[in-house]
């Protein structure tokens, strides 16, 4: 269909060329900038106006807007434009993992042993319940349930922050759903770096891939995270401190850090998460404690999720997978929920059931792990990973409109629980 | 005469003591005000032994109140059980608690009404000052004999106000800028209507009936709607001391109690002629000097006509003070505050320090934060009598 539309300026384009030596070849694809922009800008308009008309929150719309515009659908965003894309997408969530990094407080776990109980049942119950549940009731085989529970495990860190940052929520359900995320990440990245081994086992005859990738994964991201971190710290201990140069400094860190992961294919999830942590368990004289990524990052993160919206491969869509999918997320809810229920402690059982509504998104990290684990034997995995990919694909539209749900519900979002005053 | 909104006044044991504290609650992540209140509550597993925690107006804030104590030391005693309390409740929950009279940085549009039927009468009648009141104070309550006691005592202590708000001096920072005050919460409560001092009045009957006239016009209810910088408490048989930043730390919050029992003790004592309807005249004044230049105030002395340095009055009454607070056995704390005399010593001067030290607000919040839930080494005078 695009080529038609484009078929008469490129005739009159070649004609004129003859002519206008200047004039450079009909441009065959879209500039990255400009590939940009009407990303931004599309995703942008569908996320407000959902938001406004329907008080979703605006990362639905963005996932929807990619969706749309995606292969799946319209096709307007080609194959060939996802990957050029990439990089921008890389750099979305990199940025927002290495924010959920630097708010993974783990000195609270140790001040708090009901929030260390409630997390590794968390972990423990959703990898376990998932796995058996791809196991006995889907069937993959034990390598490819790993995988499937390695990647649905935990919950979207981009999609709780921006919509944690959307609500402008703060207090104890919010915190919680927060610091869940954050654990849940760092065990589903552990848990990923040792399935990409158990696949390499499964269809490899070569064991020395087995062992070799989880070690290059852990310790590459390990490497680049603490060089990303310690030159962050060094340049920004001579700025002043939450001055805008200390931003640019963060940030430039941050992107040098996805550039070489994404050059020796490291995850570019698991490298920012790590210099995320490593930046607030190591800056010792809050030397970037305070510094803030601007407003700005929310372009990125409109970019991310259109692309994120574009990249489910809604094409492959069964019902049988559709079913299999909403199985998961149901085991998946109950083993959050009853962690969270189980767990007990001083938070009442309401609070701590939404903070188990809270996290059950399921995102952008889950469909990169779930591309790179079937990047590794691409005809078996693609199907292998259908699973979690098409969960994930249900909980983008689901997910955001949950933990904004248990925001609410909460009363932790700005304006909300409060009397009608007319100043909010 | 109609007593009925005021209540009768309770009795009291004479120069029993009783301290409130407002606390700032501060994420442990960037130190601006977090709300967490409601929750931080919800979770307390503690038995009341050393007094009360409760809401105040706004999610960021907390109250603490001892309970009535005969002396100085039972007050310290009691803040240092609800200091360690509050402590191990805010780690549990992550939440950090610090004192001073107002946040240095936070945005009140962002502050969150507590529940309660008070706090949504509050905000409904004052709107958007309600949230601007997240500042922070100290309330010390001192026991009265009788109601015409009180109203004595309220009116006498009026005098002593710019003292009370140069010793307590904590909230330099406003928005994120240096004021350029040493206490800059008094300004906040000075937009409420009923903020400022008690009219001259010859007893609790006088008091009853311009309470009445009040209640008759409108403009007040109960008590509780008089913000007065001294002002009798009828339900405890206490008169409250209304004006201090809360210090940022509670040994000083300790020597202040020390300083308005013997204060009251020496007023009640040698019962000073009053000038009220004078010293209405300069009251403004004069507390404006204290929360802008603390002890570098120059306070109005209506009755001689003159001015004179704060300082030099200050100086002149702990020396007056001495006796009483000697008999009172708090003389130690009482002279714990004498070094504040000058002005590079008080909590305004240490957190403009800290912003200087530090070069932004967050790591002057987390500071402070550390020094209100440090206890200090024991002192000899500390051990249990």
């Amino acid at each position: 269909m695009i080529e038609h539309l484009f078929a008469l300026p490129r005739t009159l384009w070649e004609s004129l060329l003859e002519r206008l030596i200047f004039l450079p070849p009909f441009p065959e694809q879209l500039d990255s900038l400009a590939l940009f922009s009407l990303l931004l800008v599309v995703g942008l308009l569908i996320g407000e106006w959902l938001h406004a008309r329907a008080g979703w929150p605006k990362v639905i719309g963005y996932v929807l807007a990619g969706t749309l515009f995606g292969p799946a659908l319209l096709g307007w965003i080609s194959f060939e434009a996802l990957a050029q894309a990439r990089p921008m997408a890389d750099a979305a969530l990199g940025l927002l993992m290495m924010e959920v990094g630097r708010r993974l407080d783990l000195s609270w776990l140790l001040r708090n042993r009901e929030l260390l109980r409630s997390t590794l049942s968390d972990i423990t119950l959703s990898f376990l319940l998932i796995f058996l549940f791809a196991l006995a009731v889907v069937g993959l085989s034990p390598a490819w349930a790993a995988a499937t529970a390695a990647v649905t495990m935990a919950s979207a860190p981009a999609v709780v922050l921006l919509t944690i940052e959307e609500a402008k929520a703060q207090g104890q359900v919010t915190e919680r759903i927060i610091l869940h995320t954050a654990i849940g990440s760092a065990a589903s990245f552990v848990a990923f770096a040792i399935v990409l081994g158990v696949v390499h086992a499964e269809h490899s005859e070569d064991w020395l891939n087995a062992i070799a990738h989880p070690l290059w994964v852990a310790f590459g991201a390990l490497l680049l995270a603490a060089i990303g971190s310690r030159l962050a710290l060094l340049i920004g201990h001579l700025l002043p401190k939450r001055s805008l140069a200390q931003v640019f400094v963060l940030i430039a860190s941050a992107l040098l850090c996805v550039g070489i992961a994404r050059m020796l294919a490291v995850p570019v999830f698991l490298t920012l998460f790590l210099m995320g942590i490593l930046l607030a368990t190591q800056d010792r004289q809050q030397t970037l404690r305070y510094t803030e990524l601007p407003e700005g990052h929310w372009l990125l993160a409109i970019i991310l999720f259109v692309i994120v919206g574009a990249s489910l491969p809604w094409q492959d869509f069964t019902w049988l997978i559709g079913l299999q999918a909403i199985g998961l997320l149901v085991v998946r809810a109950a083993a959050k929920t009853a962690a969270l229920a189980w767990s007990g402690g001083s938070l009442p059982l309401r609070k701590r059931l939404l903070v188990g509504v809270g996290i059950q998104p399921l995102s952008a990290t889950a469909v990169f792990m779930a591309y790179e684990i079937a990047s590794l034997y691409p005809e078996i995995g693609r199907s292998a990973l259908a699973l979690p990919l098409f969960s994930a694909a249900i909980m983008e539209l689901a997910g955001p409109a949950l933990c904004r749900q248990a925001l609410r519900r909460s009363g932790e979002c700005e304006g909300g629980g409060e009397a009608q005053g007319g100043i909010a | 005469m109609s007593t009925a909104s005021l209540g009768e006044f309770t009795h009291s044991e004479p120069l029993t003591l009783g301290v409130e504290l407002e606390l700032q609650l501060v994420s442990r992540r960037d130190f601006d005000l977090t709300r967490g209140a409601t929750d931080l509550i919800g979770s307390l597993d503690y038995d009341g032994r050393f007094g009360e925690i409760k809401l105040e107006i706004t999610e960021s804030m907390i109250e603490i109140s001892t309970q009535p104590q005969a002396s100085v030391d039972g007050i310290a005693a009691d803040l240092a059980g609800l200091r360690d309390t509050l402590r191990e409740h805010g780690q549990r929950n992550n939440i950090g608690i610090c004192g001073g009279g107002t946040h240095p940085f936070h945005r009140w549009p962002d502050r969150r009404i507590c529940p309660g039927e008070r706090f949504d009468v509050l905000y409904q009648r004052y709107g958007y000052l309600a949230k601007q009141f997240t500042v922070f104070g100290q309330h010390i309550h001192i026991g009265c004999t009788s109601a015409d006691e009180a109203i004595w005592l309220t009116q006498a202590l009026g005098v002593y106000v710019p003292a009370f708000i140069a010793l307590s001096a904590s909230s330099p920072f406003v928005d994120g800028v240096d004021s350029f005050f040493q206490s800059a919460r008094l300004n906040a409560v000075s937009a409420f209507p009923l903020s400022g001092q008690c009219p001259a009045l010859a007893d609790w009957d006088a008091f009853v009936e311009h309470f009445n006239f009040l209640q008759a016009c409108g403009i007040a209810q109960g008590i509780k709607d008089l913000y007065w910088d001294v002002r009798p408490k009828p339900e405890f048989g206490t008169v409250e001391i209304r004006v201090c930043d809360t210090p940022l730390g509670i040994e000083q919050a300790t020597a202040l109690a020390a300083l308005a029992q013997s204060l009251s003790r020496w007023l009640l004592r040698t019962r000073p002629p009053l000038h009220t309807k004078k010293q209405l005249y300069v009251a403004r004044y004069n507390k404006f000097q204290a929360c802008r230049y603390g002890m570098a105030a120059m306070i109005s002395d209506p009755v001689a006509g003159c001015q004179l340095p704060l300082k030099d009055i200050l100086g002149e009454l702990f020396e007056q003070l001495t006796p009483d607070a000697e008999a009172l056995d708090c003389a130690h704390w009482l002279n714990t505050l004498r070094p504040l005399l000058d002005a590079s010593t008080g909590d305004a001067a240490w957190l403009r320090q800290q912003h200087a030290a530090h070069g932004n607000l967050h790591d002057v919040v987390r500071q402070a934060s550390e020094r209100l839930m440090q206890a200090p080494p024991r002192k000899s005078w500390e051990t249990p009598r």
